[in-house]
């Protein structure tokens, strides 16, 4: 039995920290959930959208975060609770809405919650969502375990309810794809009595006094966050040194301690509720020790908050001395570990930590040693069949012409895997939007060729204003819409091209090509797999003007892998390969880098590794001596 | 890609192809996946990491090694202004159908189908008409074949592609037509390094074309269609002096433009040729300045005189002796082109250093 | 204190199935569990590495501190040697399958893989004990690559020390698996734990 649909609780299960937030959420009462994908918080969505089979709840993946956050707010409007969830990026997407929500409240519990990727391990960036509710006055939980992330999100709903507010929770990836013991509570009866007040006034006017309002519920919290079983100190009556700190960062300090012999002279206060912070709660505790160090991921949001709250309270608790971002002794920027903890904590007490002579007689062994380990298409993928072609047609043309990249997995044509056509990435569409402005340059005697590339699920999402801003300023767009019907890099999840649902129903897929026509742009279809032609075809698009669209029509290598068969089997004739000699020069393996072909140090040729290989056939058309063999798989 | 690699392909891009003076001969594409000829251009499709060098051996503009090239100019019976050769007259085909559809006397595409009858080879490499043909050059085969790719070209549009690709293909004998650069490019050939001597082994037959400039195919493409010319030119021509046009056949006939309008066009690296009848060549041919339906012929290896004697013994071809007046004036306009040459290379050397 | 495994891979070698299943066991055996996955662009080559500490007490951060690893389990050989540094120390047993996963970058040429001799040596020096076992071979001749993570697993539990058998793992399995695949899973599971025994022997 899934334990997320469980309808009683008392039991301990092994839960990850997206699925706790998923359970909370269900066990807070959840009836109306939308997402957009995004590492690390697709799981949540995923969860729930698995939930709905046997729960009655509504689940949606929804075109972008903006929308997916409206709809879910009009659960709210209308009595029922709502939560959506995404990555920090989507916080941007959002902020808006999510700045006019918070003046104009809200009715049923709504939650959001943002999963941030400290480092960008999976991002393009590395950004800090708390500040966010900062800005908008929204209460703010940082769960620091997956325990906690459930009981959170569960306690959240009843909290947006008492305030009429939206309510955030934020995770980090350290902890929602981390799995740990999880108690659970108990599924409520889902009976929600959906109806719309005539008389809600959700909107901003009159605007100061909405300000003031939202202060007033911001207030609110903080009053119910003094005394939040989420916030606790643990340590000595007398610390030499007090570390503040919030999120999944703060499990690091109680092993470092430990480890240093330090828990007996060093006090942690872990905040669970961290905007707005309980200043009562923190007084009390910031009288306890004049060194203070702040312990949380991305940005001293809790540092500069905290400070200015002493600031205020000078007279009363003294001059404090604080150590963290500001101060140098926390590293500005990437995720917290506890190998900074340990050495800071070390530091600071002087204390001979560490397995020096190991590290340092491993460190030249390893630096020689251990190559980085570069990122690549997947073998079939069509994006490298594509980006071949993109180089092919630019070098044809020879204007010194470059990509505008946009996000998904053919964000990789910045590596050699896609020729390193890809000369910028930003945001969600925003490949489009640069594009746009780039095709009208021309005036000043701009002549580089631009070609813009953009998934199907990040067309949907937010390039389609691009290309009509492009229609009408009359720009010089090349758009190639990689179209492999799947929201790849994220996991798969459907979007409206895909002709289903997150709860698995079909849907009427939403037919790009038709819509593109419909602006009054031309629109061309073509085979990422036929490189050659594809590649005449966007040479022969390059030359001509205004908005142009490339449709590259091929499903996604796993996709197709999962649901059949790839048609060919490969294999390298020995006799006609070249290899290094002048001629080739490892063209296939060097340039082409599919890794299902491999190089054969002991005779110096290529062949195709089988294990890899699934057989799509197209490195068989760049070998400049036609060693590459292509046949026909039975079946 | 490493930087500090500085291979014959990096020489060959700095010496040449980012200097603009490639000539598109075409020698280079079809070695290996590096070089392409498209749309009218040589282009750098991805870096090499080769240290065989066999691009920069072959190219026409590269200095590489310029003594070597002494070794394959046999001192024939006459050195001159326009080279060595045996035997200058002037020719035309004894073909009604041929010199019908010829620019001149139609010598070559006679020669060329004489010798695929009688064996002496069995394609032919030769330009296709239009500049923008990809893949480029032709292997023709038969008769119709050459006489499709009879007339003028105001380019050498990447011709020797064609040997690249034949070369891989059939073990037949190959003629080969083209422009001095592309005469001298086979000869660099012969001398590759490791496998030039066999790869030329398969030309039995070259044939070079009189030429003074050749023109860039974009640049030409860009002009034309700025003038309202977007149909495909069927022919072109430049009446001899005191003529200033340049002349072009399209379906809806002859139109006319300023040879001062075209001069810009000419590809930067014609400059700096030297060779106006194509030396390189066992036989090299031009038109008969004021005198219609008629080639000028230079006749400069055993190999070209062999074939030269069967084809006008056999009836295939007439000769006359060449006025002293037009020989005079192609010596003059040889020597013309190689002062022009000299120039030229020491401005760029001078500019460089 | 915790008992702390490392599991480390390429992306598609089943790092985080194995994960689950060892979490799985210990939370059935009534052990506190944590378990730290990163994974970025896993799935597109990239290295994986999940974290996985055990306790009777209470639940531990995700993250291993440093050099603080008491078994890696390595599924492939450069990524084991990755995280030597960062993890080993000298009381620390490594199980290593043999079978490189050329990264592009190699098979480009644009960079070597290490000699697996040297590999292997330095882990040895740098280390309690290693096993460098065939297991993608056996997995081969299991007839399915991907078995390649039961077969580590296996040798996991035949670990001495190691606080779940192999009885443990197959009680996770029965969770996880349908009926149909459980046969096989298990011969993977006997086949690793005798390729420890062997060696021990």
């Amino acid at each position: 039995m899934n334990p997320i649909v469980q309808r009683s609780g008392g039991i301990n299960v092994l839960l990850q920290g997206n699925e706790a937030i998923a359970r909370g959420a269900l066990e807070g009462g959840v009836v109306f959930c939308a997402a957009y994908p995004g590492n690390p918080s697709s799981e949540i969505l995923e969860t729930l959208a698995e939930a709905s089979q046997k729960l009655p709840i509504y689940v949606e993946w929804s075109v972008n975060e903006k929308v997916a956050l409206e709809a879910a707010t009009a659960a709210s409007f209308a009595h029922c609770r709502a939560m959506v969830s995404m990555k920090q990026n989507g916080v941007n997407v959002i902020s808006d809405f999510l700045t006019n929500l918070t003046l104009s409240g809200t009715k049923g519990g709504l939650v959001l919650v943002s999963c941030d990727d400290p480092s960008g391990i999976s991002s393009t960036n590395e950004e800090d969502a708390r500040l966010f509710a900062k800005l908008a006055d929204i209460p703010l939980l940082e769960p620091a375990t997956p325990q906690e992330a459930l009981e959170m999100t569960r306690w959240s709903f009843q909290l947006s309810e008492n305030i009429e507010n939206i309510v955030m929770i934020r995770s980090v990836s350290r902890l929602s794809h981390t799995r740990s013991n999880v108690l659970l509570g108990d599924l409520p009866d889902f009976r929600p009595t959906p109806h719309f007040d005539l008389d809600s006034a959700f909107h901003t006017f009159p605007v100061v006094e909405k300000h003031k309002t939202r202060h007033q519920k911001l207030d609110q919290a903080a009053e119910m966050f003094e005394d939040s079983p989420f916030n606790h100190y643990q340590g000595p009556h007398k610390p030499e040194l007090l570390v503040i700190s919030s999120g999944c960062a703060w499990t690091y300090i109680d092993e470092a301690l430990a480890i240093l012999g330090l828990l007996d002279r060093v006090g942690v206060l872990k905040l669970g509720t961290t905007w707005p912070i309980p200043k009562k709660f923190l007084k009390k505790h910031l009288t306890l020790c004049d060194r203070i160090l702040f312990v949380e991921d991305v940005d001293p949001f809790l540092e500069e908050n905290v400070k200015a709250l002493a600031a205020d309270l000078g007279k009363e608790i003294g001059v404090k001395e604080f150590l963290g971002k500001s101060s140098g002794h926390m590293p500005h920027c990437g995720e917290q570990s506890p190998h900074i903890l340990l050495n800071l904590f070390a530091d600071i007490f002087g204390i001979d930590y560490g397995k020096r002579a190991y590290r340092e007689r491993l460190t030249p062994i390893i630096k020689e040693m251990v190559p980085a380990r570069e990122f690549g298409f997947s073998p079939g993928c069509p994006h490298r069949g594509t980006y071949y072609a993109i180089k092919t047609a630019l070098a044809w043309d020879n204007r010194d012409g470059f990509v505008s990249g946009d996000i998904g997995c053919y964000t990789m044509g910045i590596w050699p895997t896609g020729f390193n056509q890809v000369k910028s990435v930003h945001a969600m569409g925003s490949g489009s939007g640069l594009a746009s402005g780039y095709g009208k340059l021309e005036q000043f005697g701009f002549n580089q060729p631009v070609i813009t590339v953009c998934g199907d699920s990040t067309f949907f999402h937010a390039a389609i204003p691009a290309l009509i801003n492009a229609k009408f300023n009359q720009s010089d767009i090349l758009l190639l819409i990689l179209d492999n019907s799947a929201t790849a890099m994220t996991g798969f999840q459907p979007h409206p091209g895909t002709g289903s649902t997150a709860m698995g129903s079909e849907a009427d897929p939403v037919d790009i090509d038709a819509l593109c026509r419909s602006l009054g742009v031309c629109v061309e279809l073509a085979d990422p797999y036929d490189m050659e032609n594809t590649a005449k075809t966007i040479y022969r698009l390059m030359k001509e003007k205004g908005p142009r669209v490339l449709i590259l029509k091929r499903k996604c290598a796993i996709v197709e892998g999962r649901e059949g068969k790839f048609p060919y089997s490969l294999n390298v004739d020995q006799e006609l390969c070249l290899g290094e000699q002048c001629g080739c020069g490892r063209y296939c393996t060097r340039i082409f880098r599919c890794p299902g072909l491999i190089w054969d140090n002991s005779n110096g040729k290529a062949r195709i590794d089988e294990v890899i290989c699934v057989g799509c056939g197209i490195c068989a058309n760049i070998c400049p001596q036609e060693a590459i063999v292509k046949e026909n798989v039975e079946g | 890609m490493d930087d500090s690699i500085s291979n014959g392909q990096c020489q060959l891009i700095d010496k040449v192809i980012n200097k603009g003076i490639c000539v598109t001969c075409g020698a280079c594409v079809g070695l290996c996946p590096y070089f392409d000829y498209f749309d009218g251009r040589v282009v750098v499709m991805d870096r090499c990491t080769s240290d065989t060098w066999r691009c920069l051996q072959i190219c026409p503009r590269a200095d590489y090694d310029e003594t070597s090239l002494d070794k394959i100019i046999k001192k024939q019976d006459q050195i001159s202004e326009i080279g060595s050769f045996k035997k200058i007259f002037m020719a035309r085909s004894s073909q009604e159908e041929i010199s019908k559809m010829a620019q001149y006397g139609g010598v070559v595409s006679t020669l060329l189908i004489y010798a695929i009858e009688k064996g002496f080879i069995e394609s032919a490499i030769m330009t296709a008409k239009g500049g923008d043909v990809s893949p480029a050059g032709t292997i023709a085969k038969d008769r119709s074949d050459i006489l499709n790719c009879a007339g003028s070209r105001y380019n050498a549009s990447g011709g020797l592609a064609a040997l690249n690709r034949a070369i891989k293909g059939d073990k037949e004998r190959l003629a080969v037509v083209g422009l001095p650069c592309q005469m001298e490019a086979l000869a660099r050939m012969g001398l590759m390094e490791p496998d030039g001597a066999e790869r030329v082994s398969r030309v039995n037959l070259k044939i070079g074309l009189f030429c003074t400039w050749a023109l860039d195919y974009r640049q030409l493409n860009d002009y034309l269609k700025n003038v309202g010319l977007e149909e495909p030119i069927k022919k072109y021509d430049i009446p001899p002096p005191p003529s200033q046009v340049f002349l072009v056949l399209t379906e809806k006939g002859w139109r006319e433009f300023p040879l001062d309008d075209i001069r810009p066009l000419i590809q930067k690296g014609c400059a700096l040729c030297d060779d106006m009848t194509a030396e390189h060549a066992d036989i090299s041919v031009g038109s008969v300045e004021g005198l219609e339906g008629w080639n000028t012929v230079v006749v400069r290896s055993q190999k070209g005189e062999e074939i030269m004697t069967a084809a006008v013994e056999d009836n295939h071809i007439q000769i006359d002796n060449l006025p002293k007046e037009n020989f005079d004036h192609l010596k003059e306009a040889s020597l013309n082109k190689r002062e022009k040459s000299r120039i030229a290379t020491e401005e760029m050397k001078r500019r460089e250093s | 204190m915790s008992f702390n495994l490392i599991i480390t891979g390429v992306g598609g070698q089943g790092n985080v199935l194995a994960s689950q299943i060892v979490g799985r066991a210990a939370v059935n055996r009534g052990l506190r569990v944590t378990v730290g996955e990163t994974f970025g662009l896993s799935q597109r080559g990239g290295p994986v590495m999940s974290h996985i500490r055990l306790s009777r007490e209470s639940n531990c951060a995700p993250l291993i501190p440093p050099n603080m690893a008491h078994v890696i389990l390595g599924l492939e050989p450069l990524e084991t040697l990755r995280i030597l540094m960062e993890y080993g120390n000298e009381d620390t047993i490594f199980i290593v399958n043999s079978r490189p996963i050329y990264p592009l970058n190699v098979i480009a040429g644009d960079v070597e893989y290490p000699d697996k001799e040297q590999i292997r040596s330095v882990l040895a020096e740098s280390g309690q004990r290693v096993f460098w076992l065939e297991a993608t071979q056996m997995a081969l001749e299991l007839g399915e690559p991907i078995l390649l993570n039961m077969i580590m697993l296996g040798a996991l539990s035949a670990l001495p020390d190691f606080p779940l058998d192999a009885g443990d793992f197959r009680n996770a399995l029965k969770d996880i698996f349908p009926e149909s695949k459980l046969e096989v899973n298990f011969r993977a599971l006997d086949m690793g734990a005798s390729l420890i025994k062997e060696d021990e022997d």
